[in-house]
């Protein structure tokens, strides 16, 4: 009879069941959720998106005043004044006034400069918005000076749009790239991370069964082979379900976030104070969703999830066997840990020039493949024979480490005492 | 029938030779006792018998059958060093490694409760294994280890770290599990134990036979050389009979000595020796040598055959 589903049944309840398993799966989008309410709060308050009063004393000609008036950001209500600005001092003293601005009379003429007074200098964001509608002010004005008809005024005003176009083989399509390579990005980190988290649990997993000394009982019921396995299957859905119950709760929290923020936030302020910088971006994020995801990148994300954990599991559950407490276990985890850690500084490389001669090479190696590819496979399109090469050689190794883990597993688990080296390991894979 | 042959198995662990041409026979409704000092050989013998390891070269059966995998699932063992997961509850434990030796949900199920039964400890189903103390794991241990009704037993010092009480009860499912036919292997230290319980003998040093037979046979061919005596008044006559090399005194406090006839000194010898020293004699018994001095004789390389007879 085969136990390995039974072991590995027996390992995922005996975690799932556990407080910490729920407290991490509840807390950690919790955490994170706070810190996007954290962030996002900060980025609220930093907007100053209250209304203001400010004065403006226009001391030009021209009578930039009225038209800086209109031009400031509609949370500002702005009138022009000629009061002397000792007194304006004092209104921003006592909070009467936000603030004031003075255009001095040479200011078409660049010999002198504008001046905004407020109590505090305020966030850079706002800054921008105040020294660009100053800026518009005074260009337009320059220009009118020149005797520049309205046509011209028009065309050195209007936007410049631009976009970038991708050739497929469907035709031309929106070129998404720079967004795929931020998922890319995304997911070959969750699979760096996952491979890190998870396999240490293997690990942690295998050391308690050895001090629990419980290994002797189950070693004379299943082969060591299917007590690994099954473990490492167990771990496996145990970060499988933690993953899904992540991604529901983001799905869910996205859903009634946006609900709420839909209420409460006036799009037209979103759209004065956002708008401005988001025209600069090639791609609107506001127009992309989780469901434009590609259905074979989710494939491919899975697989390779699944490959790396594999391939990395045995291997920690084989360090995992040779000590008896996780402080041992550093020196013998650092050839694990470096193709690991390895992949992860490429990625912002391979993430940039996915086809690259070198970015192909890199991702088609075993160890690396798991994070590598996936990136790739997000930021363009990766050829068939390159993703069935990775996959293939990602079993290969798979088959062989599981091998080699194994026969280390089976005898470590039964070794006490001594801390065993490369040289005991290797020992361990020749014993009959 | 249900007998484990251990046939001329050797066993390395790299260079260092762990069990040298073991044999020996276990019968069904017998306890075989297992003895020897620490790193002689047991567990590595053990750990073969149970299919945790396999042997260098012999080969072991059970019922006429290579083990592996099958006999796995008809044997129960206990080891010497006790462990379960610590977190999980009780009930689910037993459940748990019931399944794994083959038994289906609801005969495990009924299997534990059973057994907890037994033990007065059906309360304890629903706990974790962490809340319960060193005494009640061991048992929850031992019911693991029979609760699948194996038809081979190994007990690897099952009574350490219980009270009297529990020692007794254990050794009395023991016994039952002797009449009921199965085949038990004990392995111990404790000596006294092992007098009690075993019909037969193996005592393995330096992973090499170094006595086999019934526990009656082997102590037979120790000879009946050991004497005890209870007195009163001065022993100074012990000294006397040792610095002739007559005696050799195992245990002596007041009024009470043990010791070994050597050479040719007969019981009569002593008593003549010792009547006119002492004020009253209440006891003096000619015995077989315990077990723990057969152990140690033994072990020191002295076999029966160079042992002076009494």
């Amino acid at each position: 009879m085969n136990k390995i589903p039974l072991i590995a049944r027996s390992e995922y309840l005996r975690r799932v069941r556990t407080k910490t398993f729920i407290i991490a799966t509840v807390l950690a989008p919790v955490m994170l959720l706070a810190l996007i309410a954290v962030s996002v709060g900060v980025g609220v308050l930093t907007q100053e998106g209250g209304a203001r009063t400010v004065t403006i004393i226009d001391e030009t000609e021209a009578g930039l005043g009225d038209a800086l008036a209109e031009r400031l950001p509609d949370n500002y209500s702005a009138m022009v004044e000629a009061a002397p600005l000792d007194s304006l001092r004092a209104r921003v003293e006592r909070g009467v006034l936000d603030g004031y601005f003075v255009l001095p009379a040479g200011l078409l003429d660049g010999e002198e400069e504008a001046a905004f007074y407020s109590e505090g200098v305020g966030g850079f964001s706002s800054q921008m918005r105040l020294q660009r509608a100053v800026e518009d002010v005074v260009r337009r004005a320059r220009l009118r000076a020149t005797g520049a008809s309205d046509d011209v005024l028009q065309a050195a005003e209007a936007g410049v749009p631009m976009r970038m176009v991708a050739l497929t083989e469907e035709g031309e399509a929106e070129d998404t790239s720079w967004v795929y390579s931020g998922i890319g990005y995304a997911m070959g980190f969750i699979i760096y991370i996952a491979m890190f988290v998870y396999g240490a649990m293997v690990m942690r997993g295998v050391i308690e069964e050895k001090t629990n000394r419980i290994v002797e009982v189950v070693a004379s019921s299943a082969k060591p082979f299917q007590l690994m396995m099954g473990k490492v299957l167990g771990i496996g859905a145990v970060g499988l379900t933690q993953f899904v119950l992540w991604v529901v709760l983001a799905l869910a929290g996205l859903f009634v976030a946006g609900t709420v923020l839909g209420t409460m936030v006036d799009p037209t302020t979103l759209a004065g104070t956002e708008g401005a910088e988001m025209q600069e971006l090639p791609f609107d994020p506001s127009n992309f969703s989780l469901a434009d995801i590609p259905f074979d990148l989710i494939a491919y994300f899975l697989l390779f999830f699944l490959g790396g954990y594999l391939l990395y599991g045995s291997l920690f559950a084989a360090v995992g066997s040779a000590v008896e407490q996780e402080s041992d276990a550093q020196s013998l985890q650092a050839p694990i840990l470096i193709p690991v850690i390895l992949p992860a500084l490429f990625l912002p490389f391979i993430a940039d020039n996915p086809d690259a001669p070198a970015s192909v090479v890199l991702s088609l190696i075993p160890f690396f493949s798991p994070i590598l590819m996936v990136v790739r496979a997000a930021a363009t399109d990766v050829p068939f024979w390159q993703m069935a090469l990775a996959l293939g050689l990602l079993a290969a190794a798979f088959i062989a480490t599981i091998w080699l883990a194994s026969r280390i597993y089976r005898v470590g688990i039964l070794m006490y005492g001594k801390k065993a080296s490369f040289k005991d390991l290797a020992r361990w894979v020749r014993y009959a | 029938m249900s007998r484990l042959i251990v046939d001329t198995v050797t066993k390395r662990y790299g260079a260092h030779l762990a069990v040298d041409g073991v044999s020996f026979e276990v019968e069904p409704g017998r306890i075989f006792g297992v003895l020897g000092p620490n790193g002689a050989g047991k567990t590595s013998t053990i750990r073969m018998i149970t299919y945790i390891t396999s042997p260098d070269e012999g080969r072991i059966t059970f019922g006429g059958e290579p083990v592996g995998p099958a006999s796995q699932q008809r044997m129960g063992y206990l080891p010497e060093e006790r462990g379960l997961y610590r977190k999980m509850k009780v009930g689910e434990q037993l459940v748990y490694l019931g399944q794994l030796k083959g038994l289906s949900k609801s005969e495990a199920r009924d299997a534990a409760r059973r057994w907890l039964d037994r033990f007065d400890a059906r309360s304890w189903a629903s706990k974790k294994v962490e809340e319960l103390s060193k005494g009640m794991q061991q048992k929850v241990q031992f019911i693991a280890t029979i609760l699948h009704d194996p038809q081979l037993l190994i007990f690897d010092e099952p009574f350490s770290g219980l009270d009297p009480i529990n020692a007794a009860l254990l050794q009395d499912i023991i016994l039952e599990l002797r009449e009921a036919g199965r085949t038990i292997l004990f392995a111990s230290h404790r000596m006294e134990q092992v007098e009690q319980l075993c019909d037969d003998l193996f005592l393995i040093a330096n992973g090499r036979e170094v006595l086999h037979g019934s526990l009656r046979d082997v102590k037979r061919s120790f000879g009946k050389n050991t004497v005890t005596m209870e007195f009163s008044g001065g022993d100074g006559f012990l000294d006397q009979l040792e610095e002739r090399e007559a005696i050799r005194v195992r245990s002596r406090t007041a009024g009470h000595a043990e010791f070994r006839l050597l050479g040719e000194t007969t019981a009569r010898q002593v008593l003549e020796t010792a009547l006119p020293r002492v004020d009253e004699l209440y006891r003096f018994e000619l015995n077989e040598p315990p077990l723990s001095e057969i152990f140690v004789m033994a072990v020191n390389g002295q076999s029966p055959d160079t042992l002076e007879p009494a």
